[in-house]
């Protein structure tokens, strides 16, 4: 008897949680380099609703539980600022910063410089070079970046000089990054770099759009809010279900 | 809700960026003005269920996890310091940089700002200052009764002095150059004073090392492009609505609940 309701409240519980990933994602949906969430839920099968009365073969009640997030990893448009320091990367692969809690990944490549010359993200941490941090000279200027990453400037007496190599990472298995907050993510345990595919490149100038689809995201507001509601309809039922059958059977036997 | 305090966030970072982009759009005709751009990350996650975890007694590891983020902060409002549009407008102390460099200007304070905004002017002492009467550095006098008032492409200053036939050279204005441009702090007054960020000033005469040249005459125009801010405008203003919306789907849903006690 308690089964549609407990039902119809694991789905309510699971559309609340995807209206949170929703709402996260249309929060970030001008924020650079971000990376859009999805929810998935799954079938749970609750083998405890067993009755000797019923007719067949137990009946197994099937739950709605909400699963994971995934990541939708897809590339974002690239926006041209014209910034010597921002960058962006077409393709696939992650700037590697170097933050207190350790390395973290990014595709938020709006970087700049700090009191010691360093090139830095927009929160202060260290971009990793291929050798290690990129440090600029006090006099250096004209900074470029090559599509493979490779930084050169004019130092102070004019001369083309090497600055270090962007530090691309990629993943064997990039749907299992974590987010870290601050447009970072993090690589747990048991996902490992790879070599960057051929065809990623380094765009100077230019930043990562968030890759947010608003229409797509107004529409899964609406469908989870309609749900909800549905589901809400159903509990309601259910209960005047529940209190007309108690009013009929309260009802002591006419006597004839 | 979650959903709630997320959709703020969201709509107090839109809120920003359309007053980043008032801003840009207040100082569209503003002598050296650069633009600047609201810059976004999102905010910590919370691992409702961690990758990595244990989901039965059998020892199966989740291969996935529930991470519910938590909204939008803004890092800062970088500026876009890109070369804007020369103006020709043929008065002799109007200066445009080509190219990188920033003009130095002694504060009555005694330090040092750094502007593109080359429209100055001459005190009653004959001396070099911007619109705000500071000094240009270094220190230029025009002798009175001079005429032919010529700044070079490498800045040097000359005239021709009364009862002369060939002009004298007063002077050299340098330009200051950083290494890292979107580092400077503005002020206001077309003024931007030297971070960390930025870099230590360098010193030195236009054309050389990297400094751009200067051009007597024409005025940098605000590099504030119209058709972008518009579009950003939009696109600003849709993201508030839709996150306000995500805010009366929460309500509705808080709603709907509550009406199903009677």
């Amino acid at each position: 008897m308690e089964n549609a309701l407990l039902v119809g409240l694991s789905r309510q519980m699971g559309l609340s949680h995807e209206l949170d990933v929703v709402s996260n994602n249309i929060a970030n949906i001008n924020t650079t380099g971000f990376k859009a969430d999805n929810a998935a839920f799954s079938e749970f099968l609750m083998s405890n609703a067993r009755d000797n009365d019923f007719s067949g073969k137990d009946k197994r009640v099937s739950f709605v539980q909400d699963r994971n997030t995934w990541i939708d990893l897809s590339q974002g448009a690239v926006e041209r600022t014209g910034n010597p320091l921002d960058v962006a990367v077409d393709g696939k692969g992650y700037l590697t910063v170097q933050t207190q809690r350790g390395q973290r990944y990014t595709r938020n490549g709006s970087l700049t410089i700090n009191a010691t010359g360093q090139l830095v993200t927009s929160e202060g941490d260290q971009v990793m070079g291929a050798a290690g941090p990129i440090t600029f000279q006090v006099n250096d200027h004209d900074i470029n970046i090559s599509s493979t990453g490779i930084i050169s400037v004019r130092d102070g007496t004019g001369a083309d000089a090497p600055r270090g190599q962007l530090q691309l990472t990629y993943f064997d298995r990039p749907q299992m990054l974590k987010k870290d907050g601050a447009s970072l993510f993090n690589a747990p345990a048991g996902v490992n770099t790879v070599a960057v595919p051929a065809n990623t490149r380094v765009v100077q100038g230019g930043l990562e759009k968030s890759n947010v689809h608003a229409i797509a995201a107004m529409a899964r507001m609406i469908e989870i809010t309609r749900s909800y509601s549905d589901i809400s309809a159903i509990l309601q039922q259910q209960s005047d279900q529940r209190r007309n059958a108690l009013q009929q059977l309260s009802q002591p036997p006419s006597s004839s | 809700m979650r959903a709630l305090d997320t959709a703020a966030t969201g709509m107090a970072a839109m809120d920003l960026q359309v007053q980043v982009i008032a801003g840009n759009l207040a100082n569209m005709t503003t002598t050296g003005f650069k633009s600047q751009r609201a810059e976004f990350q999102d905010l910590i996650y919370e691992h409702v269920q961690r990758i990595g975890a244990q989901a039965s007694d059998n020892g199966n590891i989740l291969p996935v996890g529930i991470d519910l983020g938590s909204g939008v902060k803004t890092v800062g409002t970088p500026r876009l310091m890109t070369q804007g549009t020369l103006a020709q407008t043929g008065n002799t102390l109007d200066i445009a940089i080509q190219g990188a460099g920033w003009f130095q200007i002694l504060m009555p304070d005694g330090t040092f700002s750094y502007t593109r905004d080359g429209s100055f002017q001459m005190d009653n002492q004959g001396r070099i200052v911007t619109a705000e009467g500071n000094l240009v550095q270094p220190t230029i006098t025009i002798p009175p009764n001079s005429t032919g008032l010529t700044i070079n492409q490498q800045g040097q200053v000359s005239v021709t002095l009364p009862g002369s036939t060939t002009s004298s050279i007063l002077g050299q204005l340098n330009l200051t150059t950083f290494i890292n441009d979107a580092g400077l702090q503005a002020t206001g007054n077309n003024l931007f004073v030297a971070t960390p960020a930025s870099g230590t000033p360098q010193v030195g005469v236009p054309g050389i090392n990297g400094a751009g040249t200067l051009l007597q005459g024409s005025l940098e125009q605000s590099n504030v492009s119209a058709v972008t801010e518009i579009s950003n405008l939009i696109a600003a203003q849709r993201a508030y609505e839709m996150n306000s919306k995500v805010i009366t789907a929460a309500d509705e849903m808080l709603q709907t609940t509550a009406q199903l006690m009677r």
